[in-house]
């Protein structure tokens, strides 16, 4: 090993000397060099390929730049595209799978209006100037307050409740409440409106459990129309909190109905439903409808407080006659907006 | 006529004239090549002395290679020559983060030949860190070490005259002297060499 190394440094001490008496030589061969000639004679070799043309070999020395920026520049074209195109698809989507549930009345023909009993006969007024927009409210208590989604009353000119047996009143927007789509009405504005029995529900606050057999009255039609079905989920459309998802069958209409349990208690709004899947509806827990009562300014209140019903008189019923008994209390509301 | 003569030689006779250090050859090597790899480094944004030392390389290079004794070209003297060139002005520009060059000559394209190339190039960056280790071993050695070695191996003196030139009292002296200035420089070029690899 010790003599291989001594061979090895003395191999590398030979090629070191070699190497600098090599480069020795070179540099005075170099310096014998007539440099003019060289420059002269580096033309002949190249006017060929000068001759091929300046684009040509500006061509060859970026061709591989050239089709770098041009791939890259289609990538981005095209990725931009498809981003854009898949970032409106899902918004679209977005839109389309939740429906609002109310009813946009224009394409509803006048006949069936006609034949709405009105005492007041203010009713006529109305047949004559078809509501735009209606959805379903209803009492929360027995003074005129009343409670229906926000987004049935929004941007709205005037607004309008009718009760099953056909009696109109105009109502009065004491809250909106956006984030949970509530909006507070108050009807004894109107002179013509009075007072009420006491309301036979109650609100249950308490988060409802699943499989809970739910009912709701509302208007997709001019009549009342009854639907049941069971709370399917404790959460909303996309893990909304705020709501309840519901297996019932509701439509255009619906909105803003109350939804009762098997003892008669509120405990939600039925606010929209998911159009791509089947029976997959929302409401709006009911303590959120506290929270929407606390918000209201004490202005707009005049002073007065809402105070809510804890007398339940519908436990015991039957759901026939829970249903005479709610039914009454549950309004049809139409809105008004001038015409963009 | 002895410019004619001389424009004869083969690829073949100048590789075994180089490996002998003949003056004329490498004129010769001058003469043929250095316009075209003067020509290519200064169209790609390199100067003269550039060139002179981009061509200086590839000689060594071409001159180890040569001295091993067992090269065997795969392309044209001057298709190899051109492609080593363009090898090193290419890791000069990159150093310089510029990747690419304009052609005036075609480079060694088929496999055989890229992959000798390849090879050299690989030795010829380990035979440059050997080289430069070698001269700071050497500086780092110290005198009179550095002298008696550089007298010895680079300057081919015989023993007698180094005896004479430091005073040695007889020649087995500097043998030994020298023998012990050679372990030391190989413990501090062993030392990094054998560390890096």
């Amino acid at each position: 090993m010790e003599t291989n190394d001594d061979i090895d440094i003395e191999q590398a001490l030979r090629s070191y000397s070699d190497r600098m008496r090599f480069r020795q030589q070179l540099t005075a061969v170099q310096e014998q060099l007539n440099m003019e000639a060289m420059y002269e004679s580096s033309h002949p070799t190249t006017s060929g390929m000068i001759e091929e043309g300046r684009v040509r070999s500006l061509w060859r020395a970026y061709r591989t730049t050239l089709a770098v920026a041009a791939s890259a520049a289609m990538i981005t074209t095209f990725g931009s595209i498809f981003l854009y195109r898949a970032y409106q698809d899902g918004h679209q989507q977005q839109v389309q799978q939740y429906r609002q549930l109310s009813k946009e009345l224009q394409a509803v023909r006048t006949s069936q209006r006609r034949l709405i009993n009105d005492i007041n006969g203010r009713g006529h007024g109305l047949s004559l100037n078809p509501a735009q927009v209606a959805g379903t409210g209803f009492l929360l208590t027995s003074d005129g307050y009343f409670v229906t989604n926000n987004h049935i009353i929004q941007n709205a000119d005037s607004v309008y409740v009718q009760s099953s047996k056909g009696e109109v009143y105009k109502a009065r927007v004491v809250h909106a409440d956006r984030t949970h789509d509530l909006a507070i009405l108050q009807l004894c504005e109107d002179s013509s409106f009075r007072p009420l029995p006491p309301v036979p529900y109650c609100f249950d606050l308490k988060p409802s459990d699943l499989g809970e057999r739910v009912y709701t009255l509302g208007y997709p039609r001019e009549e009342i129309v009854y639907g049941e079905g069971y709370l399917s989920s404790g959460t909303g459309y996309r893990g909304d909190s705020t709501a309840y998802q519901l297996a019932i069958s509701v439509n255009p209409g619906n909105s803003g109905g109350p939804l009762l349990n098997e003892k008669g208690n509120i405990i939600g709004i039925i606010s929209g439903k998911q159009t791509t899947a089947e029976d997959v509806s929302f409401a709006v827990k009911a303590n959120y409808l506290f929270e929407a009562l606390n918000g209201i300014s004490t202005e707009s209140m005049k002073g007065q407080s809402i105070r809510l019903n804890h007398k339940n008189t519908l436990a015991k019923l039957s759901r026939q006659q829970q249903i005479k008994r709610v039914q009454d209390y549950v309004y049809q509301v139409k809105v008004f907006k001038h015409k963009e | 006529m002895k410019e004619s003569k001389r424009l004869d030689l083969t690829d073949t006779e100048l590789l075994v004239g180089l490996a002998e250090g003949s003056n004329e050859v490498l004129l010769q090597l001058y003469r043929r090549y250095f316009p075209m790899v003067l020509h290519f480094i200064t169209s790609n944004s390199g100067s003269e002395d550039d060139a002179k030392d981009i061509y200086q390389e590839a000689l060594v290079l071409l001159y180890e290679k040569a001295k091993s004794g067992s090269f065997e070209l795969q392309a044209q003297l001057k298709t190899y020559l051109y492609s080593v060139v363009r090898r090193l002005w290419l890791k000069q520009l990159a150093q310089r983060s510029r990747f690419m060059v304009r052609d005036v000559e075609k480079p060694a394209s088929d496999e055989a030949a890229l992959g000798q190339m390849n090879d050299d190039l690989l030795d010829h960056e380990e035979r440059d860190r050997q080289f430069n280790l070698m001269a700071e071993s050497l500086n780092r050695l110290g005198e009179p070490c550095k002298t008696l070695l550089e007298d010895f191996y680079i300057q081919h003196l015989s023993m007698q005259e180094i005896t004479e030139k430091f005073g040695y009292t007889n020649a087995d002296n500097a043998k030994t002297q020298k023998y012990k200035c050679l372990m030391r420089l190989k413990r501090l070029f062993f030392a990094e060499y054998k560390e890096k690899r």
